[in-house]
């Protein structure tokens, strides 16, 4: 731990001191960019990992920027609509171009919550990271050991069909959440590289097919 | 009732179809998690921490007696409930542990890398020396409250940067603290969710750590918590003590302030 003190510190040590004898100025909440900028320099001091440029994953993009309101502050409409442009940008397809893919992959890794993690000065390294799918969603009729963080996906095909219309928008709803909802709890799985195409299309499969143990009917 | 009888009443719960027992014991869980505290590992670890606080040990072979955690040297009574403060002696605001190390550093003469280094203990382990003394001075303040004031300014700056980050969104999962403890009655896959927007939840949280956690076999200790939320969310290793953690602890003590603290609180 670093004991020097930043420039923000200081400064607003010398404001709080001279808060009675001047009786305005003195709010309680700190000035917003003076405190992010201490809060930055304490990230920079605060974090190891195995190697350096994974300390880059703590620097955040444009987008994760205005989506990280303090107290559910409501985003502006241009805040809205820059995220939705920026992630509409990212989306990249498959090589091949299909978009619905092998089902049955598509379970195993909607049911992995694994890969990628930073440990004991180690990196996490498998074959390929998980999907993280059930830690936040229901998925196949009758499943307990599921999260709901996220809206529940059981039936999603059943219910949508399969469409390329609807191949098409899982899979970017999957590539980049925030292109369809700005700023949305779930990770821009795609964008941020945490997934594949090829891994995607095998979860559009695994929500849409019709042979798919998701859509099968309810127990 | 009886330890064994309260056990054969927690395996008979657990052993219903899940149906059957969300409709006739719809907080099954919490009456199980009520049933573990009673007989509690974690005040093993109080007793091992209490001795090690007065032994005489490390290279000056000195004990911690001499340690100030705010209210003066040696004087444990209602300390942790003040923590994380500012501390004239260190120019910084502190949490619990990290003035453990500046006592242990400074009086003992440990060095502050080593301590750091084992400061979490791996699970289904003895624990370490900074996890027993951690729990045994905040089992000091039992049922005392939490009151942490932010009088001096690095105190509120700790505070507002602490709400700030609990808000950052990073990392390839896009997660700040907010995007999980956010929100009331969510779970990852069945692990319930503390919203720490809920002053009722928070208190519920920072009046029961440091904790025994079932599936580790060890006490953990706030600085643990903080450490593995991060690593849940893919990002670098916090390390232990740093400001990020401060910041956070800060945030969260105070609006955890009225809590009841009891410890060693029980985790699944």
């Amino acid at each position: 731990m670093s004991h020097s003190t930043t420039v923000g510190q200081r400064v607003r040590t010398l404001a709080a001191s001279l808060c009675p004898l001047l009786a305005i100025g003195c709010a309680t909440t700190a000035d917003t960019s003076a405190t992010r900028d201490d809060a930055e320099q304490m990230i920079a001091r605060s974090f190891s990992a195995p190697a350096p440029e994974l300390l880059k994953r703590l620097d955040q993009d444009k987008a994760q920027q205005i989506c990280s309101k303090v107290d559910h502050a409501p985003l502006t409409q241009e805040q809205s609509a820059e995220v939705v442009k920026l992630a509409r940008a990212s989306i990249k397809y498959p090589s091949s171009g299909k978009l619905a893919g092998d089902w049955k992959h598509g379970e195993q890794l909607a049911h992995d919550g694994a890969g990628d993690r930073i440990q004991f000065g180690q990196l996490e390294k498998r074959k390929e990271n998980g999907g993280l799918c059930q830690n936040c969603h229901a998925l196949e009729p009758g499943e307990i050991n599921v999260g709901n963080v996220g809206p529940s996906l059981t039936g999603y095909g059943a219910q949508r069909g399969n469409s390329e219309e609807i191949a098409k928008y899982t899979y970017e709803k999957i590539y980049n959440a925030w292109a369809y909802f700005p700023c949305s709890n779930m990770p821009r799985l795609g964008a941020n590289g945490h997934l594949t195409p090829e891994q995607i299309a095998d979860l559009v499969a695994y929500l849409v097919d019709s042979k798919s143990p998701l859509n099968a009917k309810s127990k | 009732m009886s330890s064994v009888r309260r056990w054969i009443a927690a395996i008979a719960v657990a052993a219903l179809p899940w149906p059957l027992a969300a409709q006739t014991e719809p907080n099954g869980l919490a009456l199980g998690r009520k049933m573990l505290l009673e007989d509690n590992p974690g005040e093993l670890w109080i007793d091992r921490g209490k001795d090690l606080f007065s032994q005489k040990r490390g290279p000056r072979n000195e004990s911690l007696e001499r340690c100030d955690f705010g209210l003066g040297p040696g004087k444990l009574e209602g300390a942790s409930v003040r923590l994380p403060r500012y501390f004239a002696d260190t120019g910084h605001v502190q949490d619990l542990e990290s003035r453990l190390l500046t006592c242990m550093v400074e009086l003992q003469g440990f060095k502050r890398e080593d301590l750091a280094k084992s400061a979490l203990s791996p699970a289904l382990s003895s624990g370490s020396d900074i996890e027993a003394l951690a729990i045994y001075v905040t089992s000091r303040s039992n049922g005392m409250k939490m009151n942490v004031t932010l009088d001096h300014p690095q105190e509120r700056e700790m505070y507002e940067v602490g709400r700030y980050l609990f808000h950052r969104r990073s990392g390839q999962t896009d997660f700040a603290c907010v995007t999980c403890h956010g929100d009331a009655d969510k779970r990852i896959r069945l692990q319930d969710l503390v919203n720490m927007t809920d002053r009722k939840q928070i208190q519920e949280v920072v009046g029961s750590w440091p904790a025994y956690r079932g599936s580790h076999g060890v006490v953990r200790t706030m600085q643990w918590r903080m450490y593995d939320c991060f690593w849940q969310m893919r990002l670098p290793e916090l390390a232990y003590g740093s400001d990020v953690s401060i910041a956070l602890i800060t945030y969260l003590h105070r609006q955890g302030n009225g809590a009841v603290v009891q410890v060693p609180g029980f985790k699944r």
